[in-house]
């Protein structure tokens, strides 16, 4: 039985209220934070880096295990050229005898590693792979990217003893779709408007999702939860809607209210929202996104060993919902400052 | 050197950085006392003013330190947070 | 100790953009060697104390510089130990002649710190401290304010108490034609200066300041070095065994006592490290002139023993390898009644106490009339 051995979640303490952001260029905040469906998004400390937050995610997954295969998935990996991988795998004291892989797929690129690190752990090749999504996404000032590119961090610890929610059933969608890219040495990425939609999000994720659910010959309805890669408030509940799940079985997911769209860590943080509740014998599908275009869908079942980890996130308060809620605001020109703007 | 649990014994607020701190300040240099007895001195972070006082509880962790050129290898090191 | 100083000189100290670090050199040797009433060629060692040197304008090497451009063609060695370079120097010097090797030799303290930018500057001056104190982004400012934070807690010392410390070393520089500042302080005024580290203001912290000041060393009569003594505790304060105390100065105040055969009472001026305001209150204890946590109600208000007649580093202005050879010639000045309005009558001992760093050396020289 291949999956989740244990998982580790960071969301820096800062948020900024999209108000403020929208007052600062003379847009109407009630309109902005309707229209999006988020009120606040995270930031990171101006010293926090993808390297910084995978590594705190990293901590809290790592359950004193030796970690044979480490896959670190970006869109903010700090060098041009130089693995995050090894720096992480360094500071986390992993020696020198493991696979440092780093991986670049929009936001889908730590669900990539998951997939690939499954393939070794079923091969018989390694005993523990982590698999880590870290982001402190860039956008332009002013640019609507603005209001939900935020910053966090999720590893994930797979393995085949002591398996918390097993993996079912993976796929995998992929095409040449360019609807959100950055040329190298540009600082910002560049989106293509309403093509971000239809054609990137929907037919990918609904193209890995469907074919998921016909490989595995399952309903919407057998299933406990779903997570859905999260830009905004609006795209995983309409995907959700259109495969036929609930907007009960999609609630737990939702970081995006509450923290933005942290781009690698976000269908990570969601699935981690997930498991902090899940109880044993439940399912949970879901399905990620990058740009680009691909999606990678899961099935996950959540096995009896999970009420160990549940109780320990739960006494040291490092579930989900308890990162949420510690929070400290800055202002618009504290976010400039904090993500190195001005 | 990394999650390692201790309190504050002494801090300062350094209003007027040196040139690789700039972007930084003003920010809080305080001495740690670990449990297990060693001392360091540390910037603080993730803190509120009401953070800075004597037993205060803190936590090790990896951050960027000083602001380096913009071709020389990123500078991570140790700073502490309140717990 | 059969040892003199037999010359004593010193440059104004200030922002002396148009001289340069050899003017500088020139005019406090030629001042020294004329004081000594002897001329170059008498002298057998250059000994010189600076810090920065290196850092600030690329020049490593001093010895043989400043050997060449004094027109010294003698041995030269550059003694470095932050800002207790120019005592160290002086240490050094005193050994070589007591070795027997070298019997008059010249001490020169020099720095040149106006001309860089700020924060280069204050990079710079870390060099002082432990690397984990360099990366935390202590500046120097930093660390004394760590070390008045503790004192504040224990002994209940304010930053009231500290301000009187600037505002006394203001008013013995307005007395001093040599000091970088003379203009008289009050209480109010340091308060509400601007906070550079806190509870350390503007106005608690010595300045940034060029000058040079030399000494000629031999065994001619003179001012009678009584004692020469160099203690060296941890580069960081978090190595330290305690944070209310500089343990170097109390231990090489300790040994300079015992070696001049002497009490802290017996000492009538001294020239303290008051690189800030905190610093000359914890001299002032750890130099056994006041017991541990009560010198802070005593600033201003000591009976016999006057300190920093020079304006100290706050008020005299504090050339980083200068200032502990300026002390020792206003402590010659002093025991030689030449010290104008400063002098402080029937001086006959006297103690200068030179600091480098957060307190990792600490030179005290004990001289007498």
């Amino acid at each position: 039985m291949v999956g989740i051995v244990s998982y580790g979640t960071y969301i820096p303490r800062y948020r900024v209220k999209l108000a403020d952001i929208a007052r600062a260029w003379n847009k109407d905040p009630n309109e902005v934070v309707r229209s999006l469906g988020i009120e606040e998004k995270s930031v990171p400390g101006v010293d926090e880096d993808a390297v910084t937050i995978a590594l705190e995610a990293a901590q809290c997954a790592i359950a004193d295990k030796h970690i044979d295969a480490l896959f670190v998935g970006s869109e903010s990996h700090p060098y041009a050229v130089n693995p995050t991988s090894t720096i992480v795998g360094e500071l986390l004291g992993q020696g020198n005898n493991y696979l440092a892989v780093d991986l670049e797929f929009a936001c889908k690129a730590a669900t990539a590693g998951m997939q690939a690190i499954a393939g070794l752990v079923a091969a018989g090749q390694i005993q523990y792979g982590m698999a880590i999504g870290t982001d402190i996404a860039q956008s332009k000032p002013h640019d609507l990217l603005e209001y939900t590119s935020a910053a966090a961090g999720a590893a994930y610890l797979m393995g085949n003893t002591g398996v918390i929610a097993e993996l079912v059933s993976y796929t995998s969608y992929s095409s040449d779709t360019p609807d959100f890219w950055r040329r190298d040495g540009i600082r910002f990425p560049t989106h293509a408007g309403r093509f971000t939609g239809e054609p990137a999000y929907f037919a990918h994720v609904l193209g890995s999702s469907h074919h998921l659910l016909e490989q595995g010959k399952i309903k919407p309805t057998d299933i406990d939860y779903c997570v859905f890669h999260m830009p905004n408030a609006r795209f995983p509940r309409e995907v959700s809607k259109r495969l036929g799940f609930t907007s009960e079985q999609l609630a737990p997911s939702l970081i995006v209210d509450h923290i933005g769209n942290p781009y690698s860590a976000s269908s990570l943080l969601g699935l981690a929202a997930v498991l902090d509740n899940a109880k044993p014998g439940q399912t949970i599908f879901m399905a990620s996104y990058g740009s680009g275009a691909g999606s990678d869908a899961f099935l996950w079942k959540v096995t009896s060993e999970i009420s160990k980890i549940k109780y320990q996130k739960s006494k040291m308060k490092e579930r989900v919902s308890d990162q949420i809620a510690k929070k400290t605001y800055v202002d618009y020109v504290g976010y400039l400052k904090q993500t190195h703007k001005i | 050197m990394i999650g390692k649990a201790g309190k504050i014994i002494s801090w300062t607020i350094v209003r007027v950085p040196p040139a690789n701190f700039g972007f930084q300040a003003p920010y809080p240099v305080v001495i740690v006392e670990l449990y297990g007895g060693d001392r360091i001195p540390a910037q603080l972070v993730d803190y509120v003013p009401e953070h800075l006082k004597f037993g205060q509880k803190v936590l090790t962790v990896v951050r960027k330190t000083i602001q380096s050129d913009i071709d020389d290898v990123i500078p991570y090191g140790i700073k502490v947070k309140p717990v | 100790m059969n040892i003199f100083i037999t010359g004593a000189a010193t440059t104004i100290f200030g922002e002396l953009w148009g001289v340069s670090p050899r003017a500088l050199a020139k005019e406090a040797v030629g001042g020294a060697l004329a004081d000594a009433g002897i001329s170059a060629k008498n002298i057998q060692a250059l000994f010189v104390g600076n810090m920065l040197s290196g850092m600030l304008g690329g020049q490593e090497h001093l010895g043989a510089f400043f050997a060449e451009e004094l027109g010294l063609g003698v041995a030269a060695f550059k003694v470095e130990g932050a800002c207790a370079s120019g005592a160290l120097a002086l240490h050094n010097a005193i050994n070589s002649v007591l070795s027997g090797q070298y019997e008059t030799v010249c001490v020169l303290g020099v720095e040149k710190m106006t001309d860089h930018k700020p924060e280069d500057v204050a990079t710079a001056l870390m060099g002082a401290g432990s690397e984990a104190e360099r990366l935390s982004g202590a500046t120097f400012p930093g660390l004394y304010a760590l070390l008045a934070r503790v004192h504040m807690e224990k002994f209940g010392t304010t930053e009231e108490d500290m301000a009187a410390v600037a505002v006394k070393n203001h008013y013995h520089a307005s007395l001093n034609p040599n000091a970088q500042f003379r203009s008289i302080l009050t209480v109010e005024k340091v308060m509400k200066s601007s906070r550079v580290a806190d509870p350390l203001k503007l106005l608690d912290c010595s300045p940034i300041s060029d000058g040079a000041a030399a000494v000629i060393v031999s065994r001619k009569k003179g001012v009678q070095i009584a004692a020469s003594v160099v203690a060296t505790d941890t580069l960081g304060l978090a190595q330290r065994k305690s944070l209310i105390e500089l343990k170097a100065t109390r231990e090489a105040a300790q040994k300079a006592y015992k070696h001049a055969g002497i009490t802290p009472k017996d000492i009538d001026i001294a020239e303290v490290h008051d690189c800030f305001t905190i610093a000359e209150i914890l001299a002032m204890e750890d130099l056994g002139f006041y017991k541990k946590g009560e010198a802070a109600r005593a600033v201003g208000k000591t009976k016999k023993l006057v300190i920093n007649t020079s304006g100290g580093l706050k008020g005299c202005g504090h050339p980083v390898g200068a200032t502990g050879i300026k002390q020792v010639v206003e402590l010659v000045d002093q025991l030689r009644g030449r010290a104008g309005r400063r002098q402080v009558v029937g001086a006959n001992v006297g103690l200068a106490h030179n600091v480098g760093g957060s307190g990792a050396t600490a030179v005290i020289h004990i001289l007498k009339k």
